[in-house]
């Protein structure tokens, strides 16, 4: 047999495509096509999908349409996005960003093989790297004054657009995030604030000062571009970069993805100012048919019933807000929050403030081909969290939005003289 | 003190049950709780959050759930929304005869599954039996020539009216809805035709000779009515029900939940004439995004379409309902009961009705059955995905079963003036 599975490149970042091309097939094969990867704790992740060679025997993901499998249709990087764990509700997320890549294995069969077989072997496989950080980024572990995280820089003298990254109630540091856009060209402060070294173990308030003081140590710094820096920003961390957003004038662009525009559940003090959150009634979470636990309606009538003071004061914010929304969110109605905060920033005449609403996303907007989550563990939980979306929506979103995110942050971060 | 309620507490496994809570205090918030351990050991659990109203009384007849596993009015939403502890598990009761399911129902303080937090002990807690078969009902294991399976007479004199009970892909004898029919005033066979004592381990081939002999045997049975009988099919005991329809006499009345209008992985003989099975095309089975297989689009170039493999409907003599789930992610069945009621309509008959229900799955059981989204089967490896909402596919449980029996009665308990 001479069949050919090329792969290209077959190292990589891991936001950027891979072409995979079968050459050599019989005419109108049916083949398999499957992809497996194994985290840095040996959880298995697997995707497949079956392909009709052409008459002239190739199967070009590009151009051919997926019959079946984990997706159906043209989708050239639906094996690396459609990627599932064996063991249901883990999700993948790779810790060292450094030192080691994703191995992903692409194996072809000559028929529709539904499942792993011991004896079935694939007539051909090819590995592929995908890395979450480029040559030349570096990383520094940051303990300065109360600031806790880690910091990525790009190669080069720069200076360089800086940019604080924020997660959610996940805590800890989640660093692969931070470590691509480096490698696009940012300095990203991964920025802890819970549950890592000696910050508190347990998120009770937030505390804008220590926002603060991450962002004045970023702008400190002899790399980094001023006068002011970015945030990107998700689910609870997006709530607490559009309050930086709203109160911390070194904050000039900043991305909010599917956070609230209120204060939810835990109060926010910054200096003298306290803000009341508004309370989640834990009784009101829902239980989808696998078991997860979909906190969506947690607020009850909440735009009715709201305490003007604890929505966020949008309209203070001096730079430019860019709210992207995943319509499908199971976690929080992200559409309803960024709407109101654009009606608020209009209702004000202040214009900086843009949404972007993808049909079919769920919560976890991340970037292009991390693997579509539909639910999965959250520390301190008994239940799965339910995220919500549709695997080839969602694929699509993360795909569209992180370009459009790194061309918001660099149209309001580096000044126009050296972009000429 | 806060006291449980529930009206009966013995009773039939499809008869509802009017659960209150008294004693509370105004407004308070409580968590009512499910719980039932099958034979096997296994756990299902469900729970829902209500707020008591000004007297500190909770009715779940009256009053709406703001969450948990249900949402809404829904006075049986404990019992339909058990979920069970391992993802997969389906609730199947074996020994119908002597032993109820024992739910323990609990209304407690609300508490959330954060790890490490005890709950408080229950407020209140009753056990509810659920039977699968009323007084009086007798079993009779049937092994007769070639037939395997288990006959359920109804208490007292006198004739009643004669069905065949026929499950699908698990095989085996499957008791529950056939004990539960003769609790209503039917002669029910539950009749096994694979997988079971000394019939084929595996099924080969559908000998309609069987299944007539199953219908003899009914009709000779001093407390069958007759002249006719009926049939309750689902699935591939569907795919059956239907080809005995059309070639067997004496089929007066069958009732066909979510299956194929052709032949799907077996020859059909009969008296030396066969039925061929259709092709199916295994490239279009689809995974959801939980992994599980989508056996649905395996026949939309086949069967779904062409008419050469359908049964030829027109030529069964008896009426027929079609009970469909309109999320079924097995079989097309939607596609099937329209192609084949399209059959009949061309051919001038109009013995027949549909019955379509948005949101219900493939395995549609008795009321207040657990949804089973997906579960694994004998000799098939993906874990299957079977569909349907929570909420719709209890309603149409409800639904359905009344209209079934209802179906069932009027044409196999002929009035004697309708004879003239």
């Amino acid at each position: 047999p001479m069949f050919q599975l090329i792969v290209t490149p077959s190292t990589a970042l891991a936001d950027e495509p891979v072409t995979i091309r079968v050459t050599g097939l019989p005419p109108s094969q049916i083949v398999t096509l499957k992809a497996t990867l194994k985290d840095e704790k040996e959880n298995l992740f697997q995707s497949r999908a079956f392909y009709k060679a052409s008459e002239a025997g190739e199967v070009d993901l590009e151009w051919a349409s997926a019959l079946g499998g984990d997706y159906i249709g043209v989708h050239p990087m639906g094996l690396f996005w459609s990627l599932k764990p064996k063991t249901a509700f883990r999700r993948l997320i790779k810790k060292d960003v450094m030192n080691s890549p994703f191995y992903i294995t692409l194996d072809l069969y000559d028929s529709v093989s539904l499942n792993d077989s011991a004896t079935i072997q694939p007539k051909a496989s090819q590995m592929v790297q995908r890395w979450f950080s480029g040559p030349g980024v570096q990383r520094k572990q940051i303990r300065e004054g109360r600031v806790r995280g880690v910091l990525f820089l790009p190669p080069g003298d720069g200076p360089f657009p800086g940019i604080i990254d924020l997660f959610g109630r996940i805590g800890g540091v989640v660093e692969f995030r931070a470590s691509l856009l480096a490698s696009r060209g940012f300095v990203v402060l991964a920025l802890a604030y819970f549950a890592y070294e000696d910050l508190p173990n347990k998120l009770l308030e937030v505390d804008l000062e220590y926002f603060e003081d991450a962002a004045n140590f970023l702008l400190a710094h002899p790399k980094v571009q001023r006068p002011g820096i970015g945030v990107i920003s998700v689910s609870k961390g997006a709530e607490i970069g559009l309050a930086m957003a709203c109160y911390l004038k070194q904050v000039v662009a900043t991305v909010c993805i599917n956070g609230s525009s209120v204060v939810l559940d835990l109060p926010l003090r910054y200096k003298d100012l306290v803000v009341t959150p508004i309370r989640l009634g834990l009784e009101r979470t829902q239980v989808h048919v696998s078991g997860a636990a979909r906190f969506r309606y947690l607020t009850d009538d909440l735009w009715n019933k709201l305490n003007p003071q604890s929505m966020l004061p949008v309209e203070k914010a001096q730079g430019w807000i860019l709210f992207i929304v995943g319509e499908n969110d199971e976690c929080l109605d992200s559409r309803g929050y960024a709407e109101r905060a654009m009606q608020q920033l209009q209702s004000h005449g202040r214009s900086r403030g843009r949404m972007l609403a993808y049909p079919g996303a769920g919560h976890l907007i991340e970037p292009p081909y991390s693997p579509f989550c539909l639910a999965s563990w959250n520390p301190g939980v008994e239940r799965p969290f339910l995220w919500g979306g549709d695997p080839a929506d969602h694929a699509a979103a993360q795909d569209h939005s992180w370009g459009e995110i790194q061309k918001f942050f660099r149209q309001h971060l580096i000044p126009t003289r050296s972009k000429l | 003190m806060a006291q449980l309620t529930a009206t009966p507490l013995s009773a039939l496994v499809d008869e509802p049950v009017h659960i209150q809570v008294t004693g509370l205090t105004p407004f308070q918030v409580v968590c009512l709780q499910a719980s039932l351990k099958d034979e096997k050991g296994n756990l299902f659990e469900s729970q829902a959050f209500y707020k008591a109203n000004e007297v500190g009384e909770v009715d779940l007849e009256r009053d709406a759930s703001v969450g948990g596993d249900y949402v809404g009015v829904h006075p049986m939403g404990l019992l339909w929304s058990l979920k069970p502890e391992k993802l997969l598990t389906r609730l199947a009761k074996r020994d119908v005869m002597n032993t109820p399911f024992q739910v323990q129902v609990k209304v407690c303080e609300p508490y959330f599954p954060i790890k490490n937090v005890v709950p408080h002990a229950p407020k209140d807690s009753l056990t509810l039996e659920r039977w699968y078969v009323a007084p009086g009902v007798t079993r009779i294991q049937v092994k007769e020539g070639r037939l395997r399976g288990a006959l359920f007479l109804p208490p007292g004199e006198g004739r009643f009216p004669g069905l065949i009970d026929l499950f699908g892909s698990t095989g085996g004898l499957i008791e529950f809805r056939a004990s539960l029919l003769a609790s209503h005033g039917f002669a029910a066979l539950a009749l096994a035709y694979w997988g079971y004592d000394d019939l084929p381990p595996l099924l080969e081939k559908v000998d309609l000779e069987y299944f007539e002999e199953a219908v003899e045997f009914l009709l000779r049975h001093p407390k069958v009515l007759g002249p006719g009988v009926g049939v309750i099919s689902v699935c591939k005991g569907a795919e059956v029900g239907l080809s005995m329809a059309v070639n067997l006499k004496n089929i007066t009345a069958t009732v066909l939940i979510n299956g194929p209008n052709f032949a799907i992985g077996n020859l059909h003989v009969y008296r030396g004439q066969t039925s061929l099975p259709t092709p199916t095309n295994i490239e279009f089975t689809s995974s959801n995004a939980l992994g599980f297989a989508e056996f649905y689009r395996t026949y939309e170039q086949t069967g779904d379409v062409d008419s050469r493999y359908c049964f030829p409907i027109e030529k069964a003599e008896g009426h027929f309902l079609f009970v469909v789930g309109e999320d079924d992610k097995a079989l097309n069945s939607k596609a099937h009961a329209l192609q084949a009621t399209s059959q009949l309509t061309r051919n001038g008959k109009k013995n027949w009705t549909v019955l379509s229900y948005p949101g219900a799955g493939h395995l549609i059981e008795p009321p207040y059955s657990p949804l089973c989204c997906a579960s694994r089967i004998p000799f098939v490896s993906p874990n299957i995905h079977w569909g349907g909402e929570v909420i719709p596919h209890a309603a149409a449980q409800e639904h359905s079963w009344k209209e079934i029996q209802s179906f069932l009665k009027k044409h196999l308990i002929l009035d004697v003036t309708s004879q003239l």
